[in-house]
């Protein structure tokens, strides 16, 4: 054997054992992610669905079944019977599906509004000529940096000046629009921006092909930009939505009826501050939980790209 | 940005006047750009108007009046000065919850920041199961955050607590510990799940950024010999800058403005060893609203001392992180 050969041979099994020390560090690392991610969840699930007994002890359960061997055979043992009980308790004593209900019409509402209207702000700002564009642009981004709080004050005391007025269903307490309206306002320049950095990247060209083949202005805006819009479109509405169905604060003050509350304001105040059913919340949780999984399953690839086109160019 | 320059000049290159002219007519005939450009952006500007750049004002102008009473819509609130910021800067849980705010804020989002940045260089290699894998990693970010306050609420439970448990077993704690009972756990506690929250979001920002860094850099790196440490330092991190001024940016902002977590965790407590900024101008904005007193005047005024901290802060950033030649 050459000297060569035998220096060759070496060194491809010792990157075969680098590579698989690597790997396994590369896969632990992984896990060791999506565990620490997931674990919360998983208990939250668990603790639903044992019975009380098993809830108030500790240490706890970390599984209903083990495996024991019995008689030379691995037998599956109980350790606590699975119950729905608290799922039931939930549906009954609090209204979790109107809740969730009402989520999903504040938070489409609000991603429809800032689809519109972010879609056609940001093809101005990036396709148009027009004086003070970089300060109409500032002006936008400005409003990121605007606390919430300082914009929740003046807006109850309006909701509440226009309550029983002509006003009252737009912007009253316990409208859904009086949530809709200023997560909307909130979630603007965001919307904006995506699309701003968005149109930015097509070739003009586009546009330039449609004006020839004669279609006016507004013709090419809804013919020809809108249709290839769909990427932006899909991030800004998922991103936007998710922002509508998480908010708490604005949900906790203009939402006083039970029957109006979203999702997150049922579930803060499901129970007491100092008796806590957590039987009952834990399956209530859960409940809220699994449009939120189904979503990110669906979605979560469109969110990277989403914020790899907005972000990662701005 | 100057993409319909760049069209008109692609066309004066090809030389072609007749379809110039066509282009200009057609202009004529149907809407300038100018009126297409102000009927596109005053539905936004008058959103903004409405609903963030007036509430600021009003905001402002009641934090120099006395309580709005929401009995009496009409009647008129008196001119006080800076009376309710005399009130504000002389009551103690004020500067509590400064101070609990502005730790909350700047030792989460350091640690995030870092974090997010490991996870985003591990999420940025293809391997099987990618899809899975990060939408679990990304899920804490999509978590509402009062209803992730709830799970750590039960999950820190002082007495049938998981965390405790599995602190327990693995011989770290010998009994269950109150982590949220103890003024200082909580706040540990408090800040830790927020970390646990947005690394996830962290990285997801991370991960934008390093995608838009073109692999050819790599490549020549490589190819000069330069290590892996190299190529991140030389690389990846200058580059990176402008992402990482968004992150902070997107964090730090939300991050000071905290409620929910608090509010859905330990309520403020144990004391107030919890109440952040926010939680403590809700408080004094709906916990006392009497007609001269305090109320929404008071939280008028603590929400403008927010606003003012919070623009510092995005100052401060951008004068030291941004460098407009990067890009």
């Amino acid at each position: 054997m050459s000297l060569i050969d035998s220096a060759r041979e070496t060194s491809l099994e010792d990157v075969a054992l680098w590579d698989v020390g690597k790997r396994l560090g590369f896969y632990g690392s992984i896990l060791a992610m999506v565990s620490i991610s997931m674990f919360p969840v998983f208990w939250i699930l668990l603790s639903s669905l044992k019975p009380p007994s098993e809830l108030f002890v500790f240490p706890q359960e970390f599984l209903p079944y083990t495996i024991a061997i019995q008689d030379g055979q691995p037998t599956l043992v109980q350790q606590f019977p699975l119950t729905l009980e608290n799922y039931r308790t939930a549906l009954q004593e609090r209204p979790v599906g109107r809740y969730l209900i009402n989520s999903a019409i504040v938070a489409s509402a609000t991603a429809f509004i800032d689809v519109v209207l972010g879609a056609m702000a940001g093809y101005a700002l990036s396709r148009l000529r027009f004086p003070y564009k970089l300060q109409v642009l500032l002006i936008i981004l400005f409003a990121v940096l605007l606390p919430f709080v300082s914009r929740l004050i003046p807006l109850y005391k309006l909701a509440i000046d226009l309550q029983g007025t002509a006003f009252g269903p737009f912007f009253g307490l316990n409208q859904y629009l009086g949530l809709i309206l200023p997560y909307a306002a909130f979630q603007m320049p965001f919307a904006v921006w995506i699309f701003q950095a968005y149109f930015n990247e097509l070739p003009a060209s586009l546009e330039e092909a449609g004006l020839m083949d004669g279609l006016s202005r507004v013709g090419v805006l809804f013919r020809i930009i809108l249709p290839v819009s769909m990427p932006a479109m899909a991030t800004t509405a998922i991103i936007v939505f998710i922002y509508a169905w998480n908010e708490f604060l604005f949900a906790l003050t203009f939402m006083t009826e039970d029957s109006k509350r979203t999702i997150t304001v049922g579930i803060a105040l499901f129970g007491g501050q100092f008796n806590s059913p957590w039987g009952t919340i834990t399956a209530a949780v859960f409940m809220s939980l699994v449009p939120l999984m189904v979503f990110m399953l669906v979605f979560q690839k469109k969110i990277v790209e989403g914020m790899t086109a907005g972000v990662g160019k701005a | 940005m100057a993409d319909s320059t760049t069209g008109e000049q692609n066309m004066t290159r090809l030389g072609e006047e007749g379809v110039r002219g066509r282009l200009e007519r057609y202009r004529e005939l149907r809407i300038t750009e100018e009126e297409l450009a102000v009927a596109l952006l005053t539905p936004v500007m008058l959103f903004l108007l409405a609903v963030s750049f007036y509430p600021i004002v009003d905001t402002v102008w009641a934090s120099l009046h006395t309580g709005y009473v929401i009995q009496l819509p009409t009647k008129p609130t008196e001119f006080v000065g800076i009376e309710n910021y005399q009130r504000l800067f002389s009551d103690g849980s004020f500067w509590n919850a400064l101070g609990v705010s502005l730790f909350y804020t700047f030792v989460s989002v350091p640690i995030e920041l870092v974090f997010g940045l490991g996870l985003a260089l591990l999420l940025k290699a293809d391997f099987k199961g990618k899809y899975f894998a990060q939408a679990a990693i990304l899920f804490p970010w999509a978590l509402p955050t009062v209803i992730n306050a709830k799970i750590w609420a039960w999950l820190l439970n002082p007495n049938y607590g998981v965390i405790s448990d599995i602190l327990v077993r693995v011989g770290i704690l010998s009994a269950p510990y109150p982590f949220l009972s103890k003024p200082d756990a909580a706040l540990y506690a408090m800040t830790s799940i927020t970390i646990w929250k947005t690394t996830s979001f962290m990285a997801l920002i991370m991960l934008a950024g390093l995608s838009s860094i073109p692999d050819h850099l790599y490549e020549s790196a490589r190819m000069d010999g330069a290590s892996r440490w190299r190529q991140f330092r030389d690389i990846t991190l200058p580059l990176l800058k402008p992402t990482i001024l968004v992150a902070l940016i997107f964090r730090t902002l939300p991050a000071f403005q905290a409620f929910g977590l608090p509010y859905g965790l330990t309520g403020g407590g144990p004391g107030e060893a919890t109440t952040t900024l926010v939680l403590y101008t809700q408080q004094a904005a709906y916990n006392n609203p009497g007609p001269t007193n305090g109320g929404f005047a008071l939280g008028s005024a603590a929400a403008t001392v927010i606003t003012m901290i919070a623009l510092v802060i995005a100052l401060i950033y951008v004068a030291t992180l941004y460098e407009p030649e990067v890009r």
